[in-house]
């Protein structure tokens, strides 16, 4: 049923070259399966977005790149996610350097109870990513400005962040993720917590973001899928339903569950 | 006994009214209780209520207070020659009086003469007055009883509103249910405060509270209690607070180690096995502590001492080595490291809740950088658990202050003001207990200066509980 | 573009990886930590239920001595029976049977008297009491040996410890082998520790005067506690409207679960004995002072439970036209039963381990039976070994730790109910 064959990503996509190769991804949480073989490959320097009606595994998948799932006791995780033809899973990557390679944004946003400068120089202190201070400012600046938040915090980064709105946390955790400059930027419906306008500011930011990082996004919201992602994959009751460039995905599906669920029969 | 009787035959007939009050109520609407505003039930226990409320209420006080009525009825007319004897004397003769008219064996005081038969008089008189309280309350609770069917029983119609009313009645006991605790507050506060201020009548609260010198003197008779002993409780507050710290130095770090392990690291196996086994070393009674701090740890202590002592005698420590060959099993160590232990289940599984509530989110934030589970503890977890932890350890501070039995069997009764732990101390709570075991003259400043000790004591750990809960409290909100 | 971000992600990966081996190791130590504090929690856990054990189990085992004694006419007159030396009759006996022979002074008989109970000589008159026809005839008797002796045979007092730093000499260790060697003596399990009460001979003291007061003592604990506090917590948790009074009632009972038990027994003596006069060292007063300290915590478990029965249940009960006392306790009370159960007997086990309130009340008495009622002179378990452990005598802490274990059990039982009970109720909403 998977329209998607070993040897390709389906049909062209922007950004030709592919940062992430999963093949044949079965997770177990306990005795109940998850996720039942899975293949995807998701291009760099584009955003990839999975959708599906909830439980559909979307997440399970999202948690497999960086290895999160690991984090919850009895989780089992069969198949082969590669990051640059590297095994994820392989005995020799640590989880740590894969984080710091892949970073994630939550459904929640959930910055630490610590000051906003904190929050964002929280990652390049546990890495060691800068050892002084100015070196440290630099890495929040250019993190907050890249996050579209510099302008609303400048003057306040000493304040906690869990005094900002909503959206501002969320950038506030996007300038976090990318404060040790990731190569892959994971998205668990950053939105689904916002007001529409707040929405809108974190899809033009990951917009912005799609130059320079390789972005999977889990989303609930067809219409976000389609305003911010190049390709999109549709996954439905723990199978990867269908793939392939966004535009096609949604004009022109070619399974018919694709076709229910984006024209709204269920979902 | 006679008034157990009484009450089961209350029961008996406030049973029966239930179950004619019930029938009446049915019959009133021709037995379909669809026609009664209540169900039937309903009316049997509303008379029910006032058949038994009254007169247990009066059959209760007898019991409870009849003795003291009789005691004092037979005070207020004593026989010229009991008038003689003083006031000590007086209250031997009508105790002894009492003691005879029941049956029981008198004191050894002898009688003579007139005393001889002013006792028997009095005796006699014991036994007339206790017969006619007993019958009096018999007799006014048959009333009662009775009254209280007259006035209820006629009151049964079908619109009568007998749930309203029985409801009334559960609604009052409710309240007085929950007034309980006020009150045992209030006696507390009370008491404490009324004994102290007599206390406090003789010792001025200023020498109580910063005096350096405590050396309570045993009152041997009634007229000796002017003579003077020192009430300066300073050496027993810092005693207390040795073995506090000492407690704590044990207890928080074993303690949030531990919880920290059990909710950041165990696997939910590890976990279903260690917190029952923590919650056995929380269940021990602290006399088991005790008795384990003073036949065990506190002579193995010692011997580890002494040994040291023995090796550093006539080197370069010699004086050092003196001192530890003659420490005794009664250090504050002792004590405090015996507390320490109790208090560890105590501070884990404060923490481990507090740790707990800590939203996942976090950690899944700060794992997903990249962080180790221990970076992420130490950078995200601990800090936004903080206040709860501190909170955590301010009650478990409150608990190793107000711990009695360790320190009671380990720690010793010298008062000296040290901060030495391996010197004999003392603590408040000793001495509450040393104060008031054993028969005392109540009114002398020595048994009240426990009281003066016990509500220091109180103001101290409430003033703890209240922060630690106040913490607490804000804290849980910010994560609701 | 590509280049330079490759290299950029390869900065990247060599600064990350350069620390990783110091972050693994603060990780490992940390986690080595966490260890190590549990594994010195349950260490003490095990030291000290062990040390009870080792320390505790020989009260288990008694030695007693058998032998027939002649009821000597000489010695006994029937119109005096009790003026009669039953010791001596029992000593000389043994004596005899050792093939000793006595001095005009009764040196020797009095050292055997030393390491016999004068419990044979107790039993000895209670029966001869019983029928004087026993005079003149021979009389078996069975009782233990004094408690030095039966440390001898325990292996606490040694021959190796100088003859003058113990407390029996050569002689009486020599008597104590043979009358073992002989049969005697013999060993078997203590049944007197269990229904004996206390005494001053250790090795007649028992805690069944103490089992019957802690059962008396919880008796009143529990009626007033439990079904004051479920009511109490009831009305505050599904009756009373929030406001100023109900926060004073709550934050009170909170605070409340926190006092000091030795405060608990200062109200005691100053409310229940001073003013209200209810007898000293009574299982009533124990249980009236314990039964306000347990009230709080039972106030709060049964307010969690009660928090756990869904809105559900009420909105449906009250939904079909019940009254709201008919909802509470038709629905929500049954259900939230199993919580509050629970959360009764661990506060009851709590109250059974409780001493320092008690001692202000007087129940460091002396008390050498089964107390006589609910106002009569009582003491409970733990006061028992309170007072059994500040005892000089030497046999009297292994008995300590017999009680102490008597304890544990009555606790593990209780706390094993309620575990049962959460289990076999507990309920998923």
């Amino acid at each position: 049923m998977i329209h998607q064959s070993d040897e390709g990503p389906g049909p062209a996509t922007p950004g030709d070259a592919i940062k992430i190769r999963a093949r044949g991804i079965n997770v177990f949480y306990g005795a109940k399966q998850a996720l039942f073989d899975v293949s995807l490959d998701v291009p760099e320097k584009s955003v990839t977005a999975l959708i599906g009606p909830s439980g559909c595994g979307k997440s399970t998948f999202l948690r497999c790149i960086n290895r999160m799932n690991d984090t919850i006791a009895g989780t089992r995780v069969e198949g082969r996610v590669e990051l640059d033809g590297e095994d994820v899973n392989d005995r020799s990557i640590d989880p740590v350097v894969l984080r710091a390679r892949v970073g994630m944004v939550f459904q929640k946003p959930n910055p630490f109870p610590k000051t906003i400068y904190e929050n964002v120089a929280y990652g390049p202190r546990i890495h060691g990513i800068a050892t002084t201070k100015p070196e440290l400012d630099a890495i929040v600046e250019k993190s907050l400005k890249r996050a579209g938040l510099w302008s609303e915090v400048a003057d306040r980064l000493q304040q906690p962040g869990t005094g900002l709105s909503g959206g501002q946390q969320q950038r506030l955790v996007i300038a976090r993720a990318i404060a040790v400059s990731p190569e892959v930027i994971l998205m668990d419906e950053p939105c689904s917590a916002l007001d529409p306008i707040a929405t809108a500011r974190i899809e033009e930011l990951i917009d912005e973001l799609r130059n320079q990082y390789c972005i999977v996004i889990v989303t609930h919201s067809m219409a976000q899928a389609a305003r911010v992602s190049q390709k999109t994959a549709f996954f439905h009751m723990g199978k990867l339903v269908e793939a392939g460039a966004t535009g096609d995905i949604f004009t022109n599906p070619r399974d018919g569950r694709t076709q229910d669920y984006i024209t709204g029969r269920f979902g | 006994m006679l008034t157990w009787v009484a009450l089961l035959a209350l029961a008996l007939f406030s049973g029966a009214t239930f179950f004619a009050a019930r029938r009446k109520a049915l019959a009133s609407v021709g037995g379909r209780p669809v026609g009664l505003h209540s169900l039937p039930g309903y009316y049997g226990g509303y008379v029910a209520i006032w058949v038994a409320i009254p007169a247990a209420l009066v059959l209760l006080a007898a019991a409870g207070f009849g003795g003291r009525l009789e005691a004092g009825l037979l005070r207020a007319t004593p026989a010229p020659s009991v008038q003689a004897l003083d006031a000590q004397q007086r209250d031997v003769f009508f105790d002894d009086a009492v003691s005879l008219s029941e049956g029981r064996q008198a004191s050894e005081s002898v009688y003579e003469g007139a005393l001889k038969s002013a006792l028997d008089s009095a005796v006699a008189r014991a036994r007339h007055l206790k017969s006619q309280i007993t019958y009096g309350a018999l007799a006014s609770a048959l009333a009662l009883a009775c009254a209280g069917a007259g006035f209820a029983f006629p009151r049964i119609r079908p619109d009568f509103r007998a749930r309203n009313r029985v409801e009334g009645w559960i609604a009052g006991l409710f309240i007085l249910c929950s007034v309980t605790a006020v009150l045992t507050t209030v006696g507390i506060v009370g008491s404490l405060i009324w004994e102290s201020w007599r206390f406090f009548q003789s010792v001025s609260p200023i020498d109580f509270l910063f005096g350096m010198d405590w050396d309570p003197q045993i009152a041997m008779r009634a007229d000796q209690y002017a003579s003077s002993g020192a009430f300066g409780a300073v050496p027993l507050f810092i005693g207390t607070f040795l073995i506090m710290i000492i407690a704590m130095l044990v207890a928080a770090p074993v303690g949030l180690f531990s919880a920290i392990y059990l909710s950041e690291y165990a696997s939910p196996l590890a976990r279903a096995v260690v917190k029952p086994l923590l919650e056995i070393l929380a269940g021990v009674p602290t006399v088991v502590y005790g008795f384990f701090a003073a036949l065990t740890v506190g002579p193995l202590f010692r011997e580890f001492f002494n040994g040291i002592g023995a090796l550093l005698i006539g080197g370069g420590l010699d004086g050092l080595g003196q001192y530890l060959s003659q420490v005794q099993n009664q250090m504050a160590l002792v004590a405090g490291a015996v507390m320490g232990v109790m208090l560890i289940p105590f501070v884990s599984s404060l923490s481990d809740d507090i740790i707990n509530a800590v939203p996942q989110s976090l950690r899944d934030g700060s794992l997903a950088m990249g962080a180790t589970r221990s970076e992420t503890v130490k950078k995200v977890v601990l800090p936004a658990a903080l206040p709860g932890i501190m909170a955590a350890l301010l009650l478990a501070v409150s608990r190793a202050v107000g711990e009695t039995m360790i320190v009671t069997m380990a720690a010793g009764l010298q008062a000296k003001a040290t901060i030495n732990p391996l010197d004999t101390v003392t603590t408040v709570t000793v001495q509450i207990v040393t104060l008031l075991t054993g028969d005392q003259e109540f009114d002398s400043p020595k048994t009240l200066a426990a009281f003066g000790l016990g509500l220091t004591l109180f103001a101290v750990t409430l003033t703890l509980n209240i922060i630690a809960l106040r913490i607490v409290q804000k804290y849980r909100e910010q994560y609701d | 573009m590509t280049e330079t971000s490759l290299s950029a992600a390869q900065t990247l990966r060599k600064t990350v990886e350069a620390r990783l081996k110091v972050r693994h190791a603060q990780e490992t130590r940390f986690r080595a930590y966490g260890l190590v504090a549990i594994f010195i929690a349950l260490s003490f856990l095990a030291v000290l239920l062990g040390r009870i054990v080792t320390q505790g189990y020989s009260t288990f085992v008694e030695y007693s001595l058998t032998v027939p004694v002649y009821i000597d006419p000489a010695r006994v007159d029937p119109a005096d029976i009790s003026g009669a030396n039953f010791d001596l009759m029992i000593a000389d006996q043994v004596l005899a049977r050792l093939g000793i022979k006595d001095d005009d002074f009764g040196t020797q008989s009095s050292k055997v008297m030393d390491i016999l109970s004068n419990d044979l000589g107790f039993q000895l008159l209670e029966k001869v009491k019983a029928s004087p026809a026993l005079i003149g005839k021979t009389v078996t008797v069975t009782g233990p040996v004094r408690a030095d002796g039966a440390l001898y045979y325990k292996g606490e007092i040694k021959r190796s410890t100088p003859e003058d730093e113990r407390k029996l000499d050569n002689a009486q260790l020599g008597w104590l082998d043979r009358m073992k060697a002989t049969g005697m003596v013999s060993s078997g399990f203590n049944s007197g520790f269990l229904t004996r009460s206390d005494s001053t001979e250790p090795e007649q003291a028992g805690v069944w005067g103490a089992i019957v007061g802690s059962t008396m003592m919880l008796l009143v604990t529990a009626l007033l506690a439990v079904p004051i506090g479920v009511l109490a917590a009831t009305y505050l948790e599904e009756f009373a409207a929030r406001n100023r009074w109900t926060d004073i009632i709550e934050v009170n009972i909170n605070n409340l679960a926190a006092v000091p038990s030795i405060v608990y027994g200062l109200l005691g003596l100053a409310v229940f004995i001073n003013w209200l006069h209810v007898p000293r060292s009574s299982p009533l007063l124990g249980g009236l002072v314990l039964a306000l300290m347990a009230l709080p915590t039972v106030i709060i478990a049964t307010r969690s439970a009660l928090k756990a029965v869904p809105p559900s249940i009420r909105e449906a009960a009250l939904g079909v036209g019940a009254s709201k006392t008919q909802t509470v306790f038709h629905h929500v009370l049954p259900l939230a039963m199993p919580g509050v159960m629970t959360g009764a007997i661990l506060s009851m086990a709590h109250a059974l381990g409780e001493t320092a309130p008690l001692l202000m009340i007087g129940m460091v008495s002396f008390v050498p039976g089964v107390p006589e009622g609910f106002t009569g002179a009582a003491t409970v378990l733990p006061v028992q070994v309170f007072i059994w452990e500040n005892a000089s005598e030497r046999a009297f802490h292994e008995r300590t730790a017999g009680a102490i274990m008597v304890l544990l059990v009555f606790m593990i039982v209780m706390n094993l109910a309620a575990i049962l009970l959460r289990r076999r109720f507990e309920r998923r909403w």
